[in-house]
């Protein structure tokens, strides 16, 4: 499997990048979730995280996309602080995501799934929806086209009409990206994307990834366990361990961290 | 204000509230269990009076279908309560299996429960409203016995009366109270009903008989919500079978406030209702009504999770 | 067909209203609301109308103008938008149990103030409401207009990019709020169109019932309404016009059965007067087996399938 070519590591000081996680800090009763991790993305990374379950990645995606709220910290993104704002005000900002267990809405189609994604990036009301005036009626026909676009991109162009909720495991995933994407994010973060998928659906994925990121200029946040996928995909890893950073770097580097061998005890897939 | 006066409007307070307190008990048991609100309980909190009518011999009215029926029966009291809440114990299980297993077993949201014990309660209320018809029953005089009809809580010179009957509700309140709490904290049936709510399949893996303990919560539900239509309906005459209804709407009130599924709470937020509703000023004696609901909207806005319960964190 | 409709005069208009009224249910919950708040805001638009026909714009005999109606019709929408939104604000950052609960008091405590004020009656309530019309069925001529309005107007909510942010909030409120679909915004421009649907209803319900007490917008009424639209169906508009339609005709034609004779006395009176036990039963059998109504979205696209599927 070849490498990706390791993009430049940037310092602290030009990765006033993207998106910057100051000393986070998340508590859950007597639980801590997760503990001082700072770090920050730089434009155009795809920026791995991992770490054994329970370690805090998927706390620390609520904590970016405003769905829990620090404890402490702070975070940036392109240079303003959105610590404590709520998920749709983050989402307008060009955050997007997915879901370890994917939260597709099961009952609607495809295409209405990505379609509502594109809300923030749409201003037609209830009356001007209502009335269908012609400002409304065009929108929605950007809409609808976008969202077949982005069908396509993903490759389920052929059945948008069908409820999400009949899609395969791995169909499923893919139509979350294309909805993430609808969203017209600077910003896409990936909670284990691979999950579930055979080693066909594993590369076609790492493909979309990359090509997602050439063609829409997109810098993204990635969680997964696969380890050969990691190591082909992110230009930079972090990894976590009962909520801390315990190590940070290109992925070779990281490999061969002892702290990071220690945390998996071997338990490399 | 007096203070002998002050100290009837509090005994006047602590009695409608442990009215609601008794109410409150089966209501909230169930939620701590099953994380449901049983609408049904105020039904079967008429049927508990209504039994209990039947079995002291008395005969109903002249409306509805069993116009002028009585039981060939002629009970003591106290046998009549017991043997009425054993008959509402047993309903309580019945709406349980038709009603609330179906539900459980499809994994359905607690909301769906909640609308489905809605429409039970009404269907049930209607039963016995086109079974006896409408009309207000009061149980006969002196039952128990030659006990005075009040006490006095003041001198002779300064009477501070509470009816004898409001006592013994307070009473039997505090000691339903006592019991449960000694059952769900002491006991292995308490330990493993404590299981059930945290997580009923896990439950199950470590191989307790959920379904028997369900049904146990059932029963004792049940059983109270009997003794508590009774000793109501003793208290201030059964007003038609929709006097349930009304008991249940306030006791939604009475469990929020004192925290779903708070056993002791069922009882404060009971016994604070009591008492606010009793300080009332007498020129608005008529809005009293409207306060267990005002209350129940003010903390729910505040404080859902009431004067006694938990914050309810959510996992994303 | 003249002795019918004078026949069923009271019963038509009545199914009329019904539907509508149980499309105010249907709003909220298209965003994954139950709120049982509509009966408190039909209790108010009849009282609107009724104080405004009988104390401010009393008619001295003869007909009361249907202008003045439509007007009573517009005050009323109004005046629930600002109690939906007073009351909706702070209620709708509750969810699912809490939510119904805290609508239950809300339409409680509207209930027990208008039992004691003097503008609206107290007790006894308003009686002699005017009435715009001659004849009970000539009320088709606003009722039947507002329910192919609100019936547009809902249908159209469906298709519209605010429809779907309601429906993506029912799915999964977390997921669509992370998508950028504001929760809260929406819940309370649901429940404040719902507020608005009711109000009207009520408004044009206090002339045509002629009478208006606490009696009227009761616990009772909202659920009637629940079974309309849990039976009805809760997925698509089509399912609360048709629960409410054929609902409110049931016990008449039940009673009709009753009528017919050769019933065992037993049964004709459960036929007559179990019309709640009915809808309890029905509920409750509603919510085991047809979590989401009779009428649903694949039921609408078997039937429409002539037009094509709907995506």
């Amino acid at each position: 499997m070849s490498v990706a070519p390791a993009r430049a590591a940037t310092g602290p000081a030009a990765a006033a990048g993207v998106l910057g996680v100051e000393a986070l800090t998340c508590r859950f009763g007597g639980v801590v979730a997760v503990s001082e991790v700072s770090f920050s993305v730089a434009r155009g990374e795809v920026f791995g995280l991992i770490g054994p379950n329970g370690a805090g990645k998927t706390t620390l995606f609520n904590l970016v996309t405003g769905l829990t709220t620090p404890t402490a910290g702070r975070l940036r993104y392109q240079d303003r602080d959105i610590t404590g704002l709520p998920p749709h005000r983050i989402a307008a900002l060009g955050i997007a995501r997915t879901f370890q267990n994917v939260r597709l809405f099961g009952e609607l189609s495809a295409l209405h799934n990505v379609m509502i994604a594109r809300h923030v990036r749409t201003r037609s009301g209830l009356v001007s929806g209502v009335l269908g005036l012609p400002f409304a009626r065009a929108e929605e026909r950007v809409t609808r086209q976008r969202a077949m676009d982005l069908l396509a991109l993903v490759g389920l162009a052929d059945r948008p009409g069908e409820q999400a909720r009949n899609f395969s495991y791995g169909d499923q995933r893919r139509l979350e990206i294309a909805r993430a994407l609808a969203l017209e994010p600077q910003l896409l973060l990936l909670d284990e994307p691979a999950a579930g998928m055979n080693t066909g659906e594993k590369r076609g994925l790492s493909d979309l990834i990359r090509g997602v990121r050439a063609r829409l200029d997109l810098t993204i946040l990635l969680i997964e366990h696969h380890v050969p996928l990691v190591m082909d995909l992110c230009d930079r890893i972090a990894v976590l361990n009962f909520g801390q950073l315990i190590a940070l770097g290109p992925p070779a580097a990281v490999q061969k961290n002892p702290a990071v061998i220690e945390a998996y005890l071997g338990d490399e897939a | 204000m007096t203070r002998s006066l002050l100290f009837q409007q509090v005994l006047n307070g602590l009695a409608i509230g442990s009215v609601y307190a008794i109410f409150a008990l089966g209501y909230t048991l169930i939620f701590s269990i099953l994380r449901i609100i049983n609408f049904t309980h105020g039904a079967i909190f008429t049927l508990g009076a209504y039994a209990t009518y039947a079995l002291t011999g008395a005969s109903f009215g002249f409306n509805g279908l069993l116009a002028n029926a009585s039981l060939p029966v002629r009970l003591p009291f106290v046998l009549a309560l017991i043997g009425g809440s054993l008959f509402a114990a047993v309903c309580g299980v019945i709406v349980e299996r038709l009603a609330f297993r179906p539900l459980r077993a499809r994994g359905s949201d607690p909301l769906l429960t909640l609308v489905s014990s809605l429409g039970v309660a009404v269907a049930l209320v209607n039963v016995i409203q086109y079974l006896f018809g409408a009309e207000a029953y009061s149980y006969p005089a002196d039952p128990f016995g030659h006990l005075p009809s009040a006490v006095n809580f003041g001198t002779a010179a300064q009477p501070i009366l509470v009816r004898t009957v409001q006592v013994i509700i307070f009473g039997v309140s505090m000691v339903v109270l006592a019991v449960l709490t000694v059952l769900m904290n002491a006991t292995r049936t308490g330990k493993a009903l404590r299981a059930v709510a945290e997580d009923t399949v896990t439950a199950s893996l470590l191989g307790i008989d959920t379904d028997r303990l369900i049904l146990l919560t059932f029963v004792i539900s049940g059983f109270l919500g009997g003794v508590s239509g009774t000793l109501v309906g003793l208290s201030v005459g059964i007003a038609g079978p929709y006097f349930g209804i009304a008991f249940g709407l306030k006791g939604l009130a009475v469990i929020v406030l004192g925290g779903l599924g708070d056993i002791p709470g069922a009882v404060v937020g009971g016994l604070v209702i009591g008492l606010v509703e009793a300080f009332v000023p007498s020129q608005y004696i008529a809005y009293r009504e409207a306060v267990p609901f005002a209350l129940l909207f003010v903390v729910l806005l505040l404080r859902p999770q009431g004067l006694l319960g938990r914050t309810i964190v959510q996992k994303v | 067909m003249p002795a019918f409709l004078a026949a069923y005069d009271f019963l038509l208009v009545s199914m009329v209203l019904a539907a509508v009224l149980a499309l105010s249910l249907y709003v909220p919950l298209m965003a994954g609301q139950l709120s049982l708040a509509s009966p408190g805001f039909y209790a108010l638009g009849g009282y609107i109308a009724a104080i405004t026909s009988t104390k401010i714009f009393p008619t001295a005999g003869g007909l009361y103008p249907v202008s003045l109606v439509l007007l009573e019709m517009v005050v009323a929408a109004l005046a629930s938008a600002v109690l939906g939104l007073l009351v909706g604000v702070p209620a709708l950052r509750l969810r699912g149990i809490f939510l119904a609960l805290a609508t239950i008091a809300f339409v409680e405590i509207l209930r027990v103030v208008s039992l004691n004020l003097d503008v609206t009656g107290g007790a006894i309530g308003i009686f002699g409401v005017p009435q715009p019309f001659a004849s009970q069925i000539q009320y088709m001529w606003l009722g039947l207009p507002l329910l192919g309005l609100c019936m547009l107007f809902v249908a159209r909510l469906e298709q519209s990019r605010t429809g779907r942010a309601l429906i993506a909030l029912r799915e999964d409120e977390l997921a669509a709020d992370a998508m950028g679909v504001d929760p809260t915004r929406y819940k309370v421009l649901a429940f404040t169109v719902s507020a608005m649907i009711a109000g009207v209803v009520g408004a044009l319900s206090a002339h045509f019932i002629n009478t208006w007490n606490s009696r009227q917008g009761t616990f009772d009424t909202g659920v009637s309404l629940m079974a309309f639209v849990l039976i009805g169906g809760s997925r698509t508009f089509v399912g609360p016009v048709v629960g409410g339609l054929v609902l409110t005709a049931l016990p008449e034609a039940l009673r009709g059965i009753a009528d017919v004779g050769g019933l065992p006395a037993w049964l004709a009176q459960f036929l007559r007067d179990g019309r709640l036990i009915i809808f309890g039963v029905m509920i409750a059998l509603g919510t085991v087996f047809f979590p989401h109504g009779l009428i649903t979205p694949t039921v609408l696209q078997r039937l429409g399938r002539r037009r094509g599927s709907a995506v």
